[in-house]
């Protein structure tokens, strides 16, 4: 009868299939069940002697076993290939402890958010300022209440924030630091606050969602806007030549009072006035002020007696700048060919 | 915050260049963005006179004008115009023009006969018969009165001024008005700005008599004026009105709505006009919406309003969302009789959240959003019913409606002259600040080091409270001119500048990788689920305990990466894939794991090699010369490490049982999965572990006074020894002299069983070590017999025999 034939072909293939040890043996039996020339078409051949009933009913049970062997063969193959791939690791096993080998592999390079970052510091360092550092995921009131920024000020949708939760989100700059800062440091201090930041931007040719900034903080009891400049001026220098220049003017941030963007003289026409410039001759950098009196008693300390002033670069910024990179991504992507013509 | 230069020049004498007056504004804190022509994107079209009209030889729809341009030789236009004759003054352009929609006019022929251009008509000009009333005539703008041919169309139609769009900060909300950008503008040109002052309109009767406002909560509403206007005749408002909205980029609609919008520029306080006929009982009532409580607003959508939200209703239904949009149920209409005009002011937050909540900024929105103010609320009103007496639109009825709980009176503020100096670092005399301050209308007086300050109602950014010293030195400080102000660098103590400790040991494990032929890797933090699933994790490892964002730009960037593995396997696909021939790079960057309080931050350095010439062993390799670079001694390697890593070519490394971190070729698996078309080596390192072995001062070791020798030892051990085994067994060994340096430097594994000489399951290494001894020279015998009892030991221990 063609349908004990049918379940005999069905068990001889679940049983070959099981004892099939590599999956070459198993690719000749598939042939060999559901090839074109196998067992199963062969039988679906002789239909035509069948009646309409029966044919139907034939059709629908080699169907099924048809699907049947299928994923059966799947499943066979799955587990010879993990099979096979376990005896090779197995085979590949090596002596760990064995020593190292040094190979001469060219020079690597440092990435160029590192070199400006150096170049900001060291200029600082000389200045008498040390570094700080402090947590990328920040508590909200850090990176807002504490900087004048209470719930629902309006300029928090100046920077658009990644959560965690209602009280805890990704800091949108350094300057959460400056709270840390103030609250637990010894005054006066001069301190360069490096760190990564993020911001809810879709990345472009000049955005990114994660980018690099510096804070820069001075507490002591008779800064001004006038020393603001000069330190400015003086890392502006060091990072783009000594005649570049960089001026203040007016702006507004929660955090510092008065407030400024800092521009420097085009690095591309000298100040000429060209593309990059928009014709002005000036490029901003960066924002930076006198700190608001409001953070600092926030922060537990008598405006009275500190005064303070800040700033936040984003060395990104600086980067693209000073090294002529046209989008930001790069810096980010990894690519070899670009990383490796900061050495 | 779009300022016409014609509105501008309404209040001052415009004495410099545009671009003179936007790089005043910038100094003063106002950025000009964009400087817009009045006709943007509109050049080279002249007026010309049609001097003669022929037929065109081959076209029959064509005609051939001869024109003056007031050039020396008369130019040939060709033209499908009809409604042109001899004698017109018609606009033409000419020479490469643009004209709207970024169209280009170049000479051409049309049809065998040269045409120098083109006849333009009011839409190629984008005009309208608001800027020159009949020019929409359908075919070519033709001219009503006399110009000189060769006169640019800008000057011809008046339209030669430009259009500053000021970009402002958030603290100078009354910038948002004409008046109040204005007031700076009269100041950076060095004049004084003289507000206009608003007629006032008597009216008859008395509004309150007819109409009320009743506010239940006057926390989220602080005051509400309003005025009542009756025998509305709803027109078109005239072309100057219509003109002055469109320069701003309004549209005008009809007298009413033009004059409610023409304030909001004028004042930047938003207004709203209802048909009185459609508010009940003409009782105004603000109050807090019923939760899903339905108002349909101006733009036909129906809105679902919740219980925080503020509603204008009246005693039966909502009639608008406060703030946002006026309610269609009683929108103004060309039958609309009488009107009351609203002018209010709602609190900043609630408005936002409002907005927010239905999705819809409005223009009003966003002024209430960036803050108004209730002194500037009533004088809109009051130039809102000027306008409607001066344009002749209905009726004013007297008195005004004003429900107010909102502190009207003058702010005064003390300020002290030094400090602000000392803020500074200028030496300003009292006098000078007030000379300043006065120069945009903030009157102040000097009482010794006292500035005495009556802050004007339009200045709420100016508080008294500990920061007064603050916001006037601001303004002190941009009125003078921050490009004044010597740079100085800090006086005082002197500071002792430095690295902290771990600032200086990154610096060096930077240089050290990228000196090892690395380049250095910023990668994102934030990774997808689908990763960590990748790096196939045990259930329970902390790596998978992830800190997940609230608003992610999408689920495969959901999640702060836990691992540095992710990014270094993708960085090392992309150079790959892009043949790039790199295959070294390394990543200082921090990881975090989710916590109740902060996630934890954990610094890593993680390694990648991926390349030809690279196996595990180079990995290894530079990962020993930053250990000596770092004076990491005593690093052990020990079979282990995680799922991701090929399960027989990982390792774990220690230094006297603290874990640095760990090393290893990828799994085949996650190669797959992270589909890199080569094998890779990974190593993930603890920052703060590798520092911890950091050797920061190496102290001198005497050089050795007596010669040491070397040995080599090839042995037959178990064919899964480890190095490692047999080192530490040799240096363990009591051979009564130094041994020193022990390395293997060869491993044999028989190719078949018994080759060689090596059993099966046995293999060979071999050892090199040397022998030394302090205070002597080693003798002969002394070498034999530490050699031999090195030979015991391994024999006991291990069960290794020296090789044949």
């Amino acid at each position: 009868m063609i349908f004990d034939e049918l379940m005999q072909i069905r068990a001889k293939a679940l049983e070959q299939l099981e004892k099939a040890a590599s999956s070459d043996e198993l690719s000749e039996l598939n042939t060999s069940v559901l090839g074109r020339g196998g067992m199963l078409t062969a039988i679906l051949r002789t239909m035509g002697k069948l009646s309409a009933e029966e044919r139907a009913e034939l059709g629908k049970r080699a169907n099924a076993v048809k699907q049947e062997l299928v994923e059966r063969f799947e499943a066979r193959r799955a587990m010879l290939a993990e099979e096979a791939e376990r005896k090779k690791i197995e085979r590949e096993a090596i002596d760990v402890t064995l020593p190292g080998k040094r190979i001469a592999a060219g020079t690597g390079a440092l990435n160029p958010l590192t070199l400006v970052y150096r170049e900001i510091r060291d200029a600082l360092i000389g200045l008498g300022f040390t570094t700080f550092e402090g947590p990328e995921v920040e508590y909200d009131e850090y990176n807002f209440t504490l900087l004048n920024l209470p719930p629902n000020h309006p300029a928090r949708d100046m920077q658009d924030t990644f959560y965690v939760n209602d009280r805890v989100l990704l800091r949108t700059h350094t300057s959460p630091c400056e709270a840390r800062a103030l609250k637990t440091l010894d005054l006066p201090v001069r301190l360069v606050i490096p760190g990564r930041v993020f911001r809810v931007d879709e990345p472009d040719a000049s955005h990114s969602p994660v980018f690099m900034q510096m804070e820069g903080l001075v507490v002591d009891r008779n800064v001004s806007l006038a020393d603001l400049k000069g330190t400015i001026d003086s890392f502006v220098k060091a990072v783009f030549g000594e005649n570049v220049e960089s001026r203040l003017r007016p702006s507004y941030f929660p955090f510092t009072e008065p407030s400024a963007e800092v521009d420097i003289s085009c690095s591309i026409c000298g100040g000429k006035g060209c593309s990059s410039c928009k014709g002005t001759g000036w490029m901003e950098i960066m924002g930076c002020g006198i700190t608001n009196p409001h953070e600092i008693e926030n922060c537990g300390k008598d405006p009275d007696e500190w005064r303070a002033f800040a700033w936040g670069v984003g060395v990104d910024r600086v980067a693209c700048l000073k090294y002529g990179i046209s989008d930001i991504r790069l810096i980010y992507e990894g690519d070899g060919r670009f990383l490796s013509q900061f050495k | 915050m779009k300022l016409p230069l014609k509105w501008l020049k309404e209040y001052v004498e415009f004495n410099v260049t545009p671009k003179e007056f936007a790089e005043r504004m910038l100094l003063r804190g106002f950025e000009v963005a964009e400087i817009i022509p009045e006709m943007d994107g509109i050049d080279g079209v002249y007026v010309c006179r049609i001097m003669s009209i022929e037929p065109h030889p081959n076209a029959d729809k064509l005609r051939v004008c001869t024109v003056d341009v007031g050039r020396d030789e008369p130019l040939q236009i060709v033209t499908n115009a009809t409604n042109v004759k001899e004698g017109d003054l018609v606009p033409v352009a000419l020479d490469n023009a643009t004209l709207t929609g970024g169209l280009v006019i170049h000479p051409t022929k049309m049809r065998g006969v040269a045409s120098a251009g083109m006849f333009c008509g009011n839409e190629e000009l984008g005009i309208t018969d608001v800027e020159y009333p009949g020019c929409e005539n359908g075919g070519v703008m033709v001219f009503f009165e006399e110009h000189p041919a060769g006169q640019r169309i800008q000057e011809a139609l008046d339209l030669d001024d430009c259009i500053f769009d000021i970009e402002l900060t958030p603290n100078r909300p009354d910038c948002q008005s004409i008046i109040g950008i204005c007031r700076e503008a009269a100041a950076a040109l060095g004049q004084r700005f003289n507000e206009p002052e608003i007629r006032h309109i008597e009216g008859y009767g008395d509004c309150s008599d007819i109409a009320r406002v009743t506010i239940e909560n006057p926390y989220l509403c602080p005051r509400y004026t309003a005025r009542v206007v009756t025998d509305l005749k709803i027109e078109p408002s005239p072309l100057w009105m219509q003109r002055k909205l469109k320069a701003v980029g309004l549209r005008p609609i009809n007298n009413i709505v033009d004059i409610t919008n023409l304030v909001l520029v004028e004042y930047g306080h938003p207004m709203h006009a209802f048909d009185l006929a459609c508010v009940a009982d003409n009782h105004i009532v603000v109050r807090n919406a019923k939760e899903n409580e339905i108002v349909y607003t101006l733009d036909g959508k129906e809105r679902v309003m919740s219980e925080d939200m503020l509603l204008i209703a009246d005693p039966t239904k909502g009639v608008g969302v406060a703030g946002v949009m006026g309610g269609l149920n009683s929108e103004i209409t060309d039958a609309t009789e009488a009107t009351l005009f609203e002018s209010a002011v709602f609190r900043p937050e609630n408005i936002r959240s409002t907005a927010r909540k239905l999705h819809h900024v409005t223009d009003s929105a966003a002024r209430f959003i960036k803050g108004v103010e209730p002194v500037n609320a009533e004088k809109a009103l009051l130039r809102a019913i000027e306008l409607v007496d001066e344009l002749h639109a209905g009726r004013v009825m007297g008195g005004m409606i004003d429900v107010c709980s909102a502190d009207l009176s003058e702010k005064q503020v003390a300020a002290s002259v030094s400090h602000v100096n000392e803020i500074l670092d200028t030496d300003l005399s009292a006098d000078k600040m007030v000379e300043l301050l006065g120069s945009i209308n903030i009157p102040a007086e000097a009482v010794g080091d006292t500035l005495r300050i009556r802050v004007p109602h339009f200045r709420t950014d100016i508080e008294d409270g500990i920061e007064t010293d603050w916001d006037i030195a601001e303004e002190i400080g941009r009125l003078y001119g921050y490009t004044n102000i010597a740079p100085t660098l800090m006086r005082g103590d002197t500071f002792r500048g430095y690295l902290s400790a771990s600032v200086k040991d990154e610096d060096m494990i930077k240089d050290t990788m990228a000196a090892l032929g690395c380049l250095e890797l910023y990668n994102y933090n934030f990774i997808s689920p689908k990763e960590l699933a990748d790096l196939c994790f045990d259930e329970g490892d902390e790596r998978l305990n992830a800190v997940r964002l609230l608003n992610p730009f999408g689920e495969d960037q959901s999640l702060m990466r836990t691992e540095l593995a992710g990014g270094l396997l993708r960085a090392a696909c992309l150079n790959l894939n892009r043949k790039t021939g790199y295959g070294r790079f390394f990543e200082v960057g921090n990881v975090h794991f989710d916590d109740p309080e902060l996630p934890v931050e954990r610094k890593l350095l993680g390694v990648i090699h991926t390349g030809a010439n690279e196996d595990f062993f180079t990995l290894k390799g530079t990962l020993e010369a930053l250990f000596e670079k770092l004076g990491v001694e005593r690093v052990r390697f020990e079979k282990g490490g995680s799922n991701y890593l090929h399960p027989t070519q990982k390792a774990i490394m220690t230094v006297d049982g603290d874990k640095l971190g760990e090393i290893g070729t990828v799994h085949p698996k996650v190669q797959r999965a992270f589909e890199l078309s080569a094998p890779a080596y990974i190593a993930e390192l603890d920052f703060e572990a590798l520092r911890r072995h950091i050797t920061r001062v190496r102290k001198y070791k005497p050089l050795p006074k007596h010669p040491a020798v070397q040995r080599d030892l090839a042995l037959i051990v178990d064919e899964d020894m480890e190095a490692q085994q047999v080192i530490d067994v040799i240096e363990a060994a009591k051979a009564r002299v130094l041994i020193e340096n022990v390395r293997v430097f060869d491993v044999y594994r028989p190719k078949l069983p018994g080759d060689k000489g090596i059993p099966a399951g046995k293999k060979s290494m071999a050892f090199t070590f040397q022998l030394r001894a302090d205070d002597h020279t080693l003798t002969d015998e002394e070498i034999g017999q530490a050699v031999n009892a090195i030979l015991k030991s391994l024999k006991f221990r291990l069960g290794a025999e020296l090789r044949a």
